[in-house]
């Protein structure tokens, strides 16, 4: 497969994915121009045009839910990211933070990693190949992601520890 | 052009099972011009949608695997009908049309 090829699949998959298709239909769409450009020897953005304008022709409107649900897994990544720093300078320094016990906040930005990770997944389900049932999009599993945000996240939570022990 | 496509797409699925490039040959065989993949396959998918053809993914000898369309009852039925008022409709707008060749 040529790097035209891999590109324009990416560049279509992420702008089907914006779009609000579903990703069986995604993976059948982006199997139509690999096969096809595989037979004609075109180059896919010559065959079916820029991936953007591909992708526009099955967009799919959004539900005012999934449109606000957009957003989350940034907002709740950082809420918890903001939560546990401050748990973890006001433990240090044996003050409060935000004006509640330092212990509580940083459980609360502990908890809430749960539903950042879970609207994480929700928003990367991977895309199947109906040439092969597998996964098209080279998609982290579940478990790596896990792992993934866990260690930002102590990551996170050492770098705040390291400054108020540094600045205390 | 456009406007027949769909019903020419189909015609040629109802010859027999076929995939995307091969339709697109057949289409430019015809004489119908270069369909290019971005207008044919939204088409198939209509097609697909209104039940008119099936689809199915099958492993080619060695190369990727194609995607096989095939022309359900419906999808024949439908031929049919659009190809018989299609005749109907040229033949009226040929009465009207000069012949060529004709002084106007």
């Amino acid at each position: 497969m040529t790097t035209g090829t891999d590109t324009y699949r990416r560049e279509l998959v992420q702008a089907l994915r914006t779009g609000n298709v579903p990703p069986e239909r995604i993976g059948e769409i982006v199997a139509e121009v690999e096969s096809h450009v595989a037979d004609t020897g075109e180059d896919p953005r010559e065959a079916f045009g820029p991936a953007r304008e591909y992708a526009a022709g099955f967009r799919r409107p959004r539900s005012r839910w999934s449109a606000a649900a957009r957003p989350a897994p940034t907002l709740l990544g950082a809420l918890c990211g903001f939560l546990v720093g401050n748990g973890v300078v006001g433990l240090v320094d044996g003050e409060p933070a935000l004006g509640m016990p330092a212990w509580v906040v940083l459980t609360a930005g502990a908890v809430l990693w749960i539903p950042s990770l879970v609207a994480v997944l929700r928003l990367s389900v991977p895309v199947p190949d109906p040439r092969t049932g597998r996964s098209i999009t080279p998609a982290p599993g579940p478990v790596a992601t896990a792992v993934g945000m866990g260690a930002t996240l102590v990551a996170v939570a050492v770098a705040c520890w390291g400054l108020a022990v540094l600045t205390s | 052009m456009r406007a027949t496509l769909p019903l020419t797409v189909l015609a040629v699925v109802a010859e027999e099972e076929t995939y995307g490039y091969a339709i697109a040959q057949r289409l430019q065989a015809a004489g119908l011009g270069a369909v290019k993949g971005g207008t044919l396959y939204p088409v198939l998918n209509r097609l697909e949608q209104e039940g008119l053809v099936t689809s199915s993914w099958r492993e080619g000898a060695g190369g990727p695997g194609r995607k096989f369309f095939t022309v359900t009852p419906h999808g024949r039925a439908h031929l049919a009908e659009r190809a018989a008022a299609w005749h109907t409709f040229t033949e009226r707008a040929a009465g009207l049309l000069p012949s060529v060749g004709s002084p106007r």
